[in-house]
């Protein structure tokens, strides 16, 4: 990657460290352009999170730059930084009985005084299906309705701007998939509008194989490939979860051909401690 | 959307308390062994030198009423503020040990350093207590951000039980000035330790006004960041909120707030939890809204306590503190139910 690519990017990373204690993730070399959708996947504790929080500017790069639009993360403030990128963090408790619309006006925050600012909260609500949420408290939803109203503060931090960058942590691993896919579609349309860069943690292969361009492999704190979601990744995928892939494709649900994995259980170090002993014995 | 206040007095559950505050001073002002008659209301603006019961009602009781009102709008306000910077309805300037912080220090200035008060020229001396409280009060607040961060991170049962451990420290303190004390000094400090509103007087009343005139100012211009708060502390700062400096700035109004309360009027418990609790089940949870009407709930608060603990056994006088802590003590553990209910006993 030369220096003209990564002075275009929306985020560009160079040689970028987090240092955790007791351990070390990078040196990432990547950029993320407007408009482009990025899955990250990994094992457990590979560190996709961590690789989230240096893009979002919430874990100080230790060694190397992160830049957004090619301003240096820890130069920016925090409001400015709002205006350009939003994150959907993976828990999301929030204290005290706010009422839904202040949690989702509170995506504008960044933008006070801002009069379009009920307008933004009702078409956020509704990009999200959460419009009959509206008026409700906030901690007595459901988890799939706390999702979609987080998922509406999100959009309503980034709807009016264009070519930003949103950054998504496994926000749909607890849904029940119906509400995984409708919430995704939800997202991707939201940024496909506007141009934003995604780039989002996810636990579910096909859903980075279907609706992504990007995959970031992630492996013990170190970027293992970055790679178009097609047939060639299957392989590379097999190695990072120590898994075989059994590759379905389904012209009838995805006409562009994408491609769909089925997980198949592989004599894996893991299954082979839990057959019977007596043999080695 | 309707959470944003757009006209805050117009809003009926502000008119409400505005009016039952009104009520409530010119009852309390009624209240006592001396007979008030609505002439001696007058009597200040005719000139003559104020006597009987019209000196009792300029010089004593109103001063007194709108004394209860400030420290209590001041500790309803720091209640507030305290439950949102540690995101938990629980948290409390009281129950976390910065109230009893503030009276550490000024434990120290009243017997151990009181010789040392001869080196402060004489116009200085009446706020050594109060800048000596505001140090303790501050220290709490930091030592309690720190170490709750730093010991249990994140847990609410660590941030109660950090405070505990920092009340029992500093009331430990106390307790040793106490030991130390001579007659008088003791005299001075138990009263103080209680809880009272006898210390009234205009200039009194001036003063805290001011203080929580500018520090409610500066509160509301925090209320939407505080709301972001409750997001969490890293989806505030996602959203645009400067986490440190919010954080800074309503350690510096808790602070300041507390120990002027408690400089002058002792340690008051528990108007500081219950007085956004009230506010927050009616008004919902948007800062912008519960800032402003916690103050007043705790200035309705303090002053019908106050009133009562000074009338119900005329002419004695019941500290106050005693009696919010009678009344309070109840209601905190009304107010833990209510919470342990609604977070299925994750509090």
């Amino acid at each position: 990657m030369n220096r003209d690519e990564w002075n275009q990017a929306l985020l560009g990373m160079e040689g970028a460290v987090v240092q955790l204690p007791g351990r070390r993730f990078g040196p990432f070399d990547l950029a993320v352009h407007a408009g482009e959708r990025i899955a990250i996947l990994g094992p457990s504790g590979a560190g996709k999170s961590t690789l989230l929080k240096l893009m979002a500017g919430e874990h100080a790069a230790h060694a190397g730059t992160v830049r957004l639009d090619g301003q240096p993360l820890a130069t920016r403030r925090a409001a400015a930084l709002a205006r350009r990128r939003a994150v959907l963090p993976q828990s999301h408790g929030v204290a005290f009985g706010m009422p839904v619309d202040l949690v989702v006006a509170l995506g504008r925050i960044a933008r006070e005084p801002d009069p379009a600012q009920p307008a933004v909260v009702a078409q956020a609500l509704a990009a999200a299906q959460a419009t009959h949420l509206a008026g409700r408290r906030f901690d007595t939803l459901s988890g799939g309705e706390q999702a979609r109203v987080q998922l509406a503060r999100v959009f309503a931090q980034l709807w009016d701007a264009h070519g930003a960058l949103l950054l998504v942590d496994e926000p749909l691993s607890a849904l029940d998939p119906g509400l995984q896919w409708a919430l995704m579609d939800a997202l991707q349309r939201f940024t496909r509008e506007r141009q934003h860069a995604l780039v989002a943690v996810l636990h579910d292969i096909n859903q980075a194989l279907a609706g992504f361009d990007r995959l970031w492999l992630l492996h013990q704190g170190q970027l293992q490939a970055d790679l178009p979601p097609n047939a060639q990744a299957v392989p590379a995928l097999e190695r990072l979860y120590g898994i075989s892939l059994r590759c379905v494709v389904d012209a009838n649900a995805d006409p562009s051909g994408r491609l769909a994995v089925l997980p198949v259980r592989a004599p894996s170090p893991a299954t082979l401690a839990t057959q019977p002993m007596s043999e080695a014995a | 959307m309707n959470t944003a206040p757009g006209s805050p007095l117009l809003h009926p559950a502000t008119r409400g308390w505005l009016l039952a505050l009104v009520a409530a001073l010119v009852v309390a002002t009624q209240l006592g062994a001396v007979q008030v008659a609505p002439a001696d209301w007058w009597a200040a603006f005719a000139g003559d030198p104020l006597s009987g019961s019209a000196h009792v009602l300029w010089h004593l009781r109103l001063p007194r009423a709108l004394l209860a009102m400030t420290v209590g709008a001041a500790l309803g306000l720091c209640g507030a503020l305290t439950q949102g910077l540690f995101r938990n309805p629980l948290a409390d300037p009281g129950l976390l040990g910065v109230t009893s912080g503030a009276a550490c220090a000024a434990a120290l200035v009243l017997t151990v350093f009181a010789g040392a008060q001869g080196g402060v020229p004489p116009a200085w001396r009446a706020w050594l207590l109060p800048v000596a409280a505001f140090i303790g009060a501050l220290a709490v607040c930091l030592a309690l951000e720190r170490m709750a961060r730093w010991l249990t991170p994140g847990s609410i049962a660590g941030l109660l039980l950090t405070g505990l451990a920092l009340n029992a420290i500093t009331m430990a303190i106390v307790g040793l000035c106490s030991y130390l004390a001579t007659d008088e000094q003791l005299r001075s400090l138990t009263f103080w330790t209680l809880g009272s509103l006898s210390a009234a007087s205009w200039g009194l009343v001036g003063v805290l006004a001011t203080a929580l005139g500018v520090c409610s100012w500066y509160a509301r211009r925090l209320a939407q960041a505080l709301n972001a708060l409750a997001l969490g502390e890293a989806a505030a700062g996602h959203v645009g909120v400067d986490v440190p400096r919010l954080r800074a700035g309503l350690v510096a109004i808790v602070a300041l707030l507390s120990a002027l309360a408690v400089a002058w009027c002792g340690l008051i418990g528990f108007i500081g939890l219950m007085a956004p609790h009230l506010v927050r089940g009616r008004a919902g949870a948007d800062q912008r809204r519960v800032l402003p009407l916690a103050m007043a709930a705790g200035a309705l608060l303090l002053l019908v306590a106050d009133t009562v603990a000074r009338t119900v056994a005329v002419p004695a006088e019941i500290p106050v503190g005693i009696f919010t802590a009678l009344i309070g003590g109840p209601g905190f553990l009304f107010l833990l139910r209510g919470v342990a209910r609604q977070q299925g006993g994750h509090a």
